[in-house]
């Protein structure tokens, strides 16, 4: 399958798409509203971050990244359980709520919802690293605020212009 | 149904526990839960219990969901239980492909507990 042609100027409609997947997510898993935000609040040292793999009629990632008690909110609304660290559970759904995002992303267009996979996805945690992408020629990234904190969601993918 | 045991198929074990608990939310009478984290642990676990329903996300390790459809099929498990796909795929082919391969309803991730209740609960009754 060849890859999605898509023109620089349909990023916009790709921010968009992502920016109703956070609110779809996060309204109906954890019963928070959840809006994007210029950029985020000052980085914590350590950090978590969800990596999900796109393939097919979209080939990059979907990498996203938080502080540690952003991390633990998001666990301890989606499971009722109040997390101590960042630990087993909170990794888990730091993972599953990359996944959903990825999924309602590329569900809002008819070609990337059948054309285009998701990997299982990849948690990293701690306080000195980076993530970089070798292939993609385009860089969408996104900042969200929910209750008083915020992340980051970005995606690395190839397109045409 | 009173009193079902149920099987939930996901490689996350967070996204276990809300399904769980949705289930729980629509009004089924649970008993009993069954966590597997791969379809092949739900093959196993078919092995050895009786299940009344059975949920099952699609993108797992060792062996996805439509693979563990197949296979329950293939190895005459679990006759005439109802089997629900959860999970973030949502085009019409990976619907399509689920049904085909015997799932008897598909519900997208997110999803709301009033969800789980308009597409779990008609199954059950034809159980």
């Amino acid at each position: 399958m060849s890859a999605l042609s898509v023109p620089v100027k349909e990023v916009s409609r790709f921010e968009e798409y992502l920016d109703h997947a956070a609110a779809e997510v996060f309204s109906t898993m954890m019963g928070v509203s959840c809006a994007p935000v210029n950029e985020c609040a000052g980085r914590e040292r350590e950090t978590i971050s969800a990596v999900i793999g796109l393939a097919g009629a979209v080939s990059g990632s979907m990498v996203m990244q938080s502080g540690n008690l952003a991390a633990m909110r998001m666990a301890e609304r989606m499971t009722g359980i109040a997390p101590h660290s960042v630990d087993a559970m909170v990794r888990d759904a730091m993972g599953e709520v990359c996944n959903m995002l990825a999924g309602a992303w590329k569900g809002r267009d008819s070609r990337m919802s059948s054309g285009c996979l998701l990997s299982t996805p990849t948690v990293v945690a701690g306080n000195h690293y980076e993530l970089f992408s070798q292939r993609a020629s385009v860089r969408i990234e996104r900042s969200y605020r929910f209750e008083t904190m915020t992340f980051t969601v970005t995606i690395f993918c190839d397109m045409s212009s | 149904m009173v009193g079902m045991t149920v099987l939930i198929v996901d490689d996350s074990s967070v996204m276990r526990k809300i399904v769980e608990r949705a289930l729980r939310q629509a009004g089924l009478d649970i008993t009993r839960v069954i966590e597997a984290g791969s379809g092949r642990e739900g093959l196993t676990a078919l092995g050895k219990d009786r299940v009344n329903l059975i949920v099952s996300d699609i993108n797992m390790p060792v062996m996805d969901g439509l693979e563990f459809l197949r296979q329950i099929r293939s190895q005459s498990l679990a006759r005439g239980v109802p089997v629900v796909m959860i999970t973030t795929e949502s085009g019409e082919e990976h619907v399509r492909e689920a049904l085909a391969a015997g799932a008897r309803g598909y519900i997208r991730k997110p999803f709301t507990p009033d969800q789980v209740r308009e597409r779990v609960l008609p199954l059950l009754g034809s159980a």
